[in-house]
C-alpha cells in the first residue's frame, strides 16, 4: 500500500483527480461497468462494518441498486446501516479525501486495506455522473440528521458540500432512527448476476461476517436476506507494532525519519513488537551501529545496514539476531462456530467441517488460517466446488485460479476423501463448497487489484494442512453415512422383506408362516446402534436419540459413549439414564444385559444450541463385540482429550502473565499445537 | 431335440425353487436360492447333447443382503404369478408381467431387465423353458425367406398354411416368438441349405440378386444376436429336415460370439442349449483370412474388440484350433470388415462370386 500511497502523495499536485482515477482505476476496482458496482457496495459495506466493530454495535445492512437509465447504464446505490454515524465535521473528511484515516500505518487485521475507500466511489460517481452523493448521518445523542450532498472539487483534489441541513430520520415504523448513515450515489455501471455479482459478494460476505444482517433489493426489486446468525460481535483486535521481519526498506526509513527517540535502542524496543533489550544490543552491533545513535539522524546507508541486521543478512558471531514472534492477538478469526453458522445460513447442507488453525507468524507477520466445508445433497454434483475466498473477512471474486488459497486446495488429492478430482489435481468436482480465511496484519496480494494473494510457503502449508483435516472429515462423514445406509437397508430386510418372503412362501406351498426369529439372528448376527441428531423446532433444542438392537444369539453389555458440544456451551437436557462425564465433550451410559432380540434406548436433548450447530453425534463403544453403527473407543484418545483439557486449563492461568510471552522461543512455529480433534487421529 | 410340455412338472419344480426358501426359515437360516453360475467359466461340452451345457458350479443367493432378499421375494411372486396363468390359461409377456409387478409392492421389479432376469433364473433352476412358464419374450424373431412351407396356428385358433417364398412380400416371413410345435409345424421345403445373416442390409442385398432362388437355400436374417425363437427354429429345421446351416456374419470379435451362440449354445442360455444351438452351423465369414484374401475395406480393432477377442480366446467354445487361428489371426492383422465392405467390387459381387467361392469350399454350391 505504501508504495500508492507515495505515488499519489507525491503526484498530488500535478495531475487532476480525473487524472489520476483514469490512470488507476484497475486496481481502484472501476476498471469495468460490473465491477464498479461491486467495487461501491463492497466500499460502502466494508465502512459500515468495520464501523460497527469499532462502535461494538450489530450490524444491520440494507443495499438496495435500481436502474435509472437501461440504455446509459446508470445505476442508484443506496447504502444504509445502523452504525454510529459519521459526525458532521467529519463527513468531508471520510467521503471527500484520500486516503483518510489510520489503517496505513497501523498493523491490525483491518478489513479497508483494499481500494481507497468510499472517496473512491465518490470520485467515480462524480467523473461519470456530475452528480455528488448525498450522505445521510446521524449520530446517537444528536436530535437531528445531518443530510449533505458530497461532491469533488477535482482540481483541488477537495470536497465541496452543498445543501447541507439537518432533518430528522425516521425508521420505516415512523420511529427515530437512533444512529446510523445512508449514503444514496449515482453512477455509470452495470448490474449482473453471477460468480462476480453484488449478489455473491454480499452473501459472501454475511458468511463471513455471522454477526451482520444484510439486506439487498436487486434492480428488479427482488430482495435477498441474510439474517443474523450471532450476536456475538467479532473480538477487537489490538494494533500491534512492526516486526523486523516484515518491514520494508522504505517504511523503516520514515519511521527513523519521524522518530523522536534519542538512542537507537529505545527506538527499536519501542517501535517494534518482538525485540527485547538483548536483541536491540545485538541488532546495533551487527548493523555496526553505536547503541546511542539518534535514528533521526541515521543515513541511508545506516538505515539500510539495519535492516539487513533484521533481516539476519548481517550477524553476530556467525549468528543472525534471535527475535521474539509478534504477538497474534492482533487476528480476529471468525471462529469454527460461526463459520459453520455463516455457512448454514447461505447453503443447505448434510455436512459442515469447519477448523480455525492456530495463529503463527511468517515474515514477522502474524496470519491464522481458517477453513470450512460444506457438503450436501443442495449443490451440483458434477461441477468444480464452490471456492470462498476470503482475506480479513473480505471476500476475493477474481482471479481465483492465481490466488495461493485455490492452490492449496489444489494441491490436496480429494479423491481419497470422496470428491471428484481429474488427476487428483485442481479444483475438486462436488456437491461442496470450501471457505478459507486468511486473517493477517499484512495481507500480500498479486498484484494491486488485491484479488488474488501471493505466494507464501508458511501460509500455503497452514492452508494445506487444514484441508486435509476437513478433508478426512468428509470422508468420516460419507463412511458413517454409507454405514448408516447399510444398516438401514439390515433392517429393511428383516422388518420388511423376510416376512414377505416367510408369508409368500407359506401360501404358495400351503403350510404354515415359519417363526423368523432365528433367520433374523443369523443375518443380521451383529449389535447394531442407531442413532438420529435432529433440531427440534418446537422446543428449540437439538434431540438426540440412540437405540442399541442386539441381532446375536448371546446376552450383550456395553458402554457407550457420545460426544457432544460442551465446548461450545451446549448443554444436556432429559438426559433421563443419567451416564457420567467422561472428559470434555464426551458422555457415557452403561449398558447392562442386553438380551437376544431387545433393544436399549438412549435419549437426551442439546439446548443453548442453534439450528445447525450440531447436526451429526458420534457414538462410541466399550464391550467385546462389534457395534455396527459405533466405533470402538480408543482409550489412549479419550486420555489424550483429558490431557489436553489439563494443558488448556493450565494455559489460561498462564497466558496473563508477562514472563510466558517473554519465555517464547522466537521464530519457532509449531503449526499442530493444539490442533487435534477428537477421534480425528486416524490416517 | 424334443421338449416336454407338462404343467404338472413345471408347476413341481417351481415348487422345489419355494420349499429351498421355506425349509431355511423353518431351520432357523437365511433363506436361499440355489442355482448355476451363468459364467464362461462353468460352460462345458456336453458330448450326449453336443453342445454347451452349465457345469456343476453353483452360486447361492441368500437373503443376508437387502438386494438378494428382494430378489427372493420377487421369484416367489413370479412363482404365483405363473401358476396363476397356467391355471387360467393364459400367457404375458415379460414386459407386461414387469408392470403387474407394480401391484407385487415390496416384491415389484426395478427394471424390466429384473424381471427377464429372474425369468431366466428360475428357466436355470426349474430346467423349464419360459414357454412352459406362460412367459413371451418381447424381441422380435428373424425374418426368412426361401422355399420353406410352415404351419402357423393364428391368432383366432387356425392353423395357417405358408410358403416362405411364395406367400410373403420383399420382408420374408416373420418368425413368431413361440416356434414350438403347439405353434409351428414345419410342413415340407425345397432347399439345399440355410443362411443365417447378421444384417438386414445383406439379407436384402441376396434377396434383391436372387440368392435364394438361385442357389436354392433359405435366407434367415438374424438380426445382430439371434433372438431364442430364431434360434430354435433353425435349430429345428437343422434337426427335423436335416438341412446344413451355414452362418454369414460380419468378420469381427461379436460375430464370434453370434455364431458361437448359435452352433454351440449362449452363455446366458446354456441350460437349454440343446433346444437351441446347431452344432452342424458352419461359419461361413467374413473371417480373417477373408480380410487378406479379398483385401476387404477394413477397421482398426478398436480396445473392446480387443479385449473381446482375447476373452474369446479362453472361452472353452472357441476352444478348437481353427477359432484359435481365426482369433489369432485378427489379433495379429488388427483388423475387422463388415459383410458389406464386399460392395468394394461392385453389388453382385458377394452374390457372383464371394458365396459361390466360400460354399464351393463347403461342398454346398
Amino acid at each position: 500500500m505504501s508504495g500508492i500511497a507515495n505515488k499519489m502523495a507525491s503526484n498530488q499536485k500535478q495531475i487532476a483527480i480525473s487524472e489520476f482515477f483514469e490512470k488507476n482505476k484497475h486496481f481502484l476496482g472501476f476498471d469495468s461497468l460490473p465491477r464498479s458496482i461491486i467495487t461501491a457496495v463492497k466500499e460502502a459495506v466494508d465502512n459500515s462494518l468495520d464501523a460497527c466493530e469499532e462502535a461494538r454495535i450489530l450490524p444491520d445492512i440494507v443495499i438496495k441498486i435500481s436502474k435509472l437509465d437501461t440504455k446509459k447504464d446508470i445505476l442508484e446505490l443506496v447504502s444504509e446501516d445502523n452504525g454510529p454515524g459519521i459526525p458532521q465535521k467529519s463527513i468531508e473528511k471520510v467521503f471527500g479525501q484520500l486516503l483518510f484515516g489510520s489503517r496505513f500505518h497501523a498493523i491490525r487485521q483491518s478489513r479497508g486495506q483494499q481500494g481507497i475507500g468510499i472517496t473512491g466511489v465518490v470520485m467515480y460517481s462524480q467523473l461519470t455522473t456530475g452528480k455528488p452523493t448525498h450522505v445521510l448521518s446521524k449520530i446517537s445523542g444528536e436530535p437531528t440528521a445531518v443530510s449533505v450532498n458530497i461532491g469533488l472539487d477535482t482540481r483541488k483534489n477537495k470536497a465541496v458540500k452543498s445543501e447541507q441541513t439537518r432533518i430528522i430520520w425516521e425508521n420505516d415504523d415512523l420511529t427515530l432512527k437512533e444512529h446510523g448513515l445512508r449514503v444514496t450515489t449515482k453512477m455509470k455501471a452495470k448490474y449482473q448476476r453471477g460468480r462476480q455479482s453484488v449478489f455473491q459478494y454480499l452473501r459472501m460476505t454475511s458468511i463471513v461476517n455471522p454477526h451482520a444482517e444484510i439486506t439487498f433489493i436487486d434492480p428488479d426489486g427482488e430482495k435477498y436476506h441474510w439474517p443474523r446468525v450471532t450476536e456475538r460481535l467479532p473480538s477487537k483486535v489490538d494494533a500491534i507494532k512492526p516486526h523486523p521481519h516484515g518491514i520494508e526498506l522504505g517504511q523503516l526509513q520514515r519511521m527513523c525519519r519521524e522518530s523522536k527517540d534519542s538512542r537507537l535502542t529505545v527506538f527499536l524496543r519501542q517501535n517494534f513488537s518482538g525485540v527485547s533489550m538483548r536483541a536491540a544490543k545485538e541488532l546495533c552491533e551487527a548493523a555496526e551501529l553505536g547503541v546511542g545513535t539518534k535514528p533521526k539522524s541515521m543515513k541511508p546507508d545506516d538505515v539500510r545496514a539495519l535492516l539487513e541486521a533484521f533481516q539476519g543478512e548481517r550477524v553476530v558471531n556467525g549468528k543472525a539476531i534471535k527475535l521474539l514472534s509478534p504477538p497474534t492477538n492482533c487476528l480476529s478469526p471468525i471462529e469454527e462456530m460461526l463459520i459453520k453458522k455463516g455457512l448454514s445460513k447461505t447453503i443447505d447442507s448434510k455436512f459442515i467441517a469447519t477448523m480455525t488453525r492456530a495463529p503463527t507468524v511468517s515474515h514477522g507477520n502474524p496470519f491464522q488460517v481458517e477453513v470450512g466445508l460444506i457438503f450436501g445433497e443442495g449443490m451440483a454434483a458434477d461441477k468444480h466446488v464452490e471456492v470462498l475466498r476470503f482475506a480479513n473477512r473480505v471476500p476475493l471474486m477474481y482471479q481465483q485460479g492465481g490466488c495461493l488459497l485455490t492452490k492449496a486446495i489444489e494441491s490436496v488429492d480429494w479423491r481419497q476423501y470422496g470428491l471428484e478430482q481429474a488427476g487428483g489435481k485442481g479444483v475438486p468436482k462436488g456437491p461442496a463448497a470450501i471457505l478459507v480465511h486468511l486473517a493477517s496484519t499484512n495481507v500480500q496480494f498479486t498484484s494491486e487489484a488485491k484479488e488474488a494473494l501471493s505466494d507464501n510457503g508458511f501460509v500455503f502449508e497452514e492452508t494445506r494442512k487444514a484441508m486435509l483435516e476437513m478433508g478426512r472429515g468428509l470422508r468420516k462423514h460419507l463412511e458413517k453415512k454409507k454405514k448408516m445406509a447399510k444398516t438401514r437397508e439390515k433392517f429393511e430386510l428383516i422388518n420388511d422383506i423376510l416376512p414377505a418372503i416367510a408369508e409368500k412362501s407359506a401360501s404358495i406351498l400351503e403350510r404354515p408362516v415359519p417363526d423368523l426369529a432365528g433367520s433374523i439372528t443369523r443375518i443380521m448376527s451383529a449389535v447394531i446402534c442407531n442413532e438420529t441428531t435432529t433440531w427440534n423446532k418446537e422446543t428449540k433444542q437439538t434431540d438426540v436419540s440412540i437405540t442399541l438392537f442386539n441381532y446375536t444369539a448371546r446376552a450383550r453389555s456395553y458402554s457407550l459413549l457420545v460426544n457432544w458440544p460442551e465446548k461450545s456451551g451446549g448443554e444436556m437436557v432429559g438426559n433421563e439414564r443419567g451416564g457420567r462425564k467422561e472428559a470434555m465433550g464426551i458422555w457415557g451410559w452403561k449398558i447392562e444385559t442386553l438380551e437376544p432380540g431387545q433393544n436399549a434406548v438412549l435419549e437426551y436433548s442439546l439446548s443453548n444450541l442453534e439450528k445447525g450447530d450440531w447436526t451429526e453425534t458420534e457414538v462410541f463403544f466399550r464391550g467385546s463385540q462389534d457395534v455396527i453403527g459405533a466405533t470402538k473407543l480408543d482409550e489412549k484418545m479419550l486420555e489424550d482429550i483429558r490431557k489436553q483439557e489439563d494443558i488448556l486449563n493450565q494455559a489460561e492461568n498462564v497466558a496473563s502473565d508477562e514472563e510466558f510471552q517473554e519465555g517464547f522461543e522466537p521464530g519457532v512455529v509449531d503449526g499442530d499445537s493444539g490442533q487435534t480433534t477428537l477421534f480425528g487421529g486416524e490416517n | 431335440m424334443a421338449r416336454v410340455n407338462d404343467p404338472e412338472l413345471t408347476k413341481a419344480r417351481l415348487h422345489l425353487v419355494v420349499e429351498e426358501m421355506y425349509d431355511r426359515i423353518v431351520k432357523g437360516e437365511p433363506p436361499t436360492m440355489t442355482l448355476p453360475v451363468r459364467t464362461k467359466n462353468n460352460i462345458g461340452f456336453d458330448s450326449k447333447l453336443g453342445v454347451y451345457k452349465y457345469g456343476k458350479k453353483r452360486s447361492t443367493r441368500d437373503a443376508t443382503s437387502l438386494g438378494s432378499a428382494k430378489n427372493l421375494l420377487r421369484a416367489l411372486h413370479v412363482v404365483e404369478f405363473i401358476e396363476e396363468m397356467i391355471e387360467a390359461g393364459k400367457s404375458s409377456t415379460l414386459r407386461e408381467m414387469y408392470y403387474i409387478s407394480e401391484g407385487w409392492g415390496l416384491g415389484k421389479f426395478g427394471s424390466q431387465n429384473e424381471s427377464n432376469n429372474l425369468a431366466e433364473d428360475l428357466e436355470v433352476v426349474t430346467s423349464c423353458l419360459r414357454e412352459d412358464f406362460k412367459l413371451r419374450p418381447e424381441e422380435d424373431g428373424a425374418r426368412m425367406i426361401g422355399d420353406i412351407t410352415v404351419d402357423e396356428l393364428n391368432r383366432r385358433g387356425q392353423w395357417m398354411r405358408i410358403n416362405a417364398r411364395d406367400d410373403v412380400g420383399d420382408s420374408g416371413y416373420g418368425v413368431p416368438y413361440n416356434v414350438e410345435s403347439e405353434k409351428i409345424r414345419l410342413i415340407e421345403h425345397d432347399v439345399k441349405f440355410l443362411m443365417a445373416i447378421e444384417t438386414g442390409g445383406m439379407f436384402d442385398r441376396l434377396i434383391e440378386n436372387g440368392f435364394d432362388e438361385e442357389y436354392n437355400c433359405g435366407l434367415i436374417h438374424l438380426k445382430g444376436q439371434p433372438a431364442r425363437s430364431t434360434r430354435r427354429i433353425i435349430k429345428r429345421m437343422n434337426e427335423e429336415w436335416d438341412i446344413p446351416v451355414v452362418v454369414f456374419l460380419d468378420g469381427d470379435p461379436w460375430s464370434f460370439r453370434i455364431f458361437a451362440s448359435i452352433a454351440y449354445g449362449a452363455i446366458k442360455t446354456a441350460h437349454i442349449s440343446e433346444y437351441l444351438a446347431t452344432p452342424s452351423a458352419t461359419y461361413l465369414g467374413i473371417t480373417a483370412d477373408d480380410i487378406l484374401a479379398y483385401d476387404l475395406p477394413s477397421d482398426d480393432l478398436s480396445k473392446k474388440d480387443i479385449e473381446a477377442l482375447n476373452a474369446e480366446l479362453s472361452d472353452p467354445r472357441f476352444a478348437d484350433g481353427w477359432w484359435q487361428d481365426q482369433i489369432n489371426m485378427m489379433l495379429e492383422v488388427n483388423q475387422k470388415a463388415e459383410q458389406q465392405s464386399l460392395a468394394k467390387y461392385g453389388l453382385d459381387f458377394v452374390t457372383d462370386t464371394y458365396l459361390p467361392e466360400k460354399l464351393g469350399e463347403m461342398g454346398l454350391s
